[in-house]
């Protein structure tokens, strides 16, 4: 993708991404002549499919650590093989020669998406509750968990107990 | 007003250069493999991680170093079948260093990643909805960084185990361009052969992949009791002409050697006087006489 002020005539540049908000990111660019700056949305399909391919915007300065989008974007992988043990300079040899921009660690921690944190007005887990939710596959626990507050938030519950699990039941497959 | 082409640059993203840096890791870790073949069918069910497994062993056997790639993502079998399922990644700056079986093949599987057994390969993502749009470019990124990013050292032959499916070899043909050949698998049955054709044509005709040859399992059992031959299909199903003249070897069902598929111990290894076992070291012996040849 390529930008132009059509005022100036003159290609624009990249300038900042924000993380991403509900799947989105919405990238900045500034005309170098006149400063007007534009945001590009990308939606979160748009945005997944920039994470499948591994690839940053702005550019990707940093080095690349071994099988770093299977490691970092596996939710069934085991925990040791996320690559978290890394040092800085750490590589497999090749980069790309990206954007000089300074804000390329600020995109790449974009696509890097981490699970949003949860809303401290949300619904509150009874112990009875969370021991229950352990008992669901670690794999669609994270799925079951968000349907979970999610259907509690939709019906007005403050507190997640057994019985508003069992309510929430009927709306997903698998047995909890 | 200025054109696409006539803009310098993608306002510094550098896209291309990101996807050549990709095909670059995979090629300077391929430099040092002498020979890549792919393992394919085009249909579920032939025996194609079984003979993986098994064309690997023989070919270490007969003294070569060789690496294994799972490359089904979403169904690997290759860790288990091989015995090394318990094995732990260990993470380098030079790579990741794969699992080693009891012989010295290297493998690396999406199986040595996932946290529990009965755990499949879901993609962190926003939402799961409409996963078909991009699941499969998380699955090429997955297989190149197995082929690029795993230690394999120097090696004479690196296997590929492909999923069924005739849409696979041009992933893998246009991560290794220079993929040496492949070895096609089918059974006896006509169902088996009428697919298969499609990815003996896709091989051959659109990718310009040279085949290697066509192994036929399951193409009869041998009774334990008299030794005698009898086909495990029906006698009408003979193997297609086209595929008779680049056999590469007819590979008896044996339970044994799915025995020790279950188990993950080496059937080569454990039988080397059972008929199967002597047609997969021809197997592995036509093999590397193709590659001799050229």
């Amino acid at each position: 993708m390529k930008f132009l002020c059509t005022d100036c005539d003159t290609a624009m540049k990249f300038k900042d991404v924000t993380r991403p908000e509900q799947g989105s990111v919405t990238a900045l660019f500034e005309c170098p002549d006149c400063f007007t700056e534009i945001a590009m949305f990308l939606n979160p399909s748009e945005t997944q499919m920039l994470k499948s391919l591994d690839l940053k915007l702005g550019g990707n300065n940093e080095a690349a650590q071994p099988m770093q989008m299977v490691r970092s974007q596996l939710e069934t992988g085991k925990s040791e093989a996320m690559p978290n043990e890394f040092s800085p300079g750490m590589s497999t040899g090749e980069t790309a020669e990206g954007g000089k921009c300074p804000f390329t660690s600020a995109i790449s921690d974009a696509f890097q998406e981490e699970p949003e944190p949860a809303e401290p007005s949300g619904p509150v887990w009874t112990v009875e509750a969370l021991e229950r939710l352990e008992r669901i596959p670690a794999f669609v626990r994270p799925m079951a968990k968000m349907g979970i507050e999610s259907f509690a938030k939709d019906n007005g519950h403050d507190e997640i107990t057994a019985e508003v699990m069992d309510a929430a039941r009927g709306n997903f497959p698998a047995q909890f | 007003m200025k054109t696409y082409k006539e803009l310098p640059s993608d306002a510094g993203s550098n896209i291309i250069g990101q996807v050549e840096a990709q095909a670059n890791r995979v090629q300077k870790r391929l430099a040092s493999v002498k020979h890549t073949v792919a393992i394919m069918s085009g249909k579920g069910g032939v025996g194609k991680s079984s003979l993986t497994a098994n064309l690997a062993t023989a070919l270490t056997l007969q003294g070569n170093t060789v690496g294994v790639v799972d490359a089904d993502i979403n169904g690997p079998t290759l860790a288990k079948m091989m015995g090394v399922r318990n094995a732990t990644l260990e993470y380098t700056p030079a790579g990741v260093k794969p699992a080693i079986t009891a012989l010295g093949t290297k493998l690396i599987s999406m199986d040595l990643l996932l946290a529990e057994d009965d755990a499949p390969v879901i993609w962190n993502a926003h939402t799961q909805k409409d996963a078909f749009t991009w699941r499969s470019a998380m699955e090429v990124g997955a297989l190149r960084e197995f082929i690029g990013d795993t230690e394999w050292g120097t090696l004479d032959y690196l296997l590929l185990d492909l999923p069924p499916g005739t849409d696979r070899l041009p992933n893998v043909a246009e991560l290794i361009p220079d993929l040496g050949g492949v070895v096609v698998v089918t059974i006896p049955s006509e169902v088996s052969q009428f697919i298969v054709k499609k990815s003996v044509t896709m091989a051959r005709d659109v990718l310009k992949v040279p085949i290697i040859g066509v192994v036929e399992n399951m193409a009869f059992y041998v009774c334990q009791h008299c030794g005698e031959k009898e086909p495990l299909f029906s006698s009408d199903e003979t193997l297609d002409t086209a595929f008779q003249q680049d056999l590469l070897g007819s590979v008896p069902f044996d339970p044994k050697l799915a025995r020790s598929s279950d188990d993950g111990t080496l059937y080569l290894h454990e039988y080397p006087d059972a008929p199967a076992s002597k047609v997969l070291m021809a197997v592995a012996e036509k093999v590397q006489a193709f590659f001799q040849s050229l």
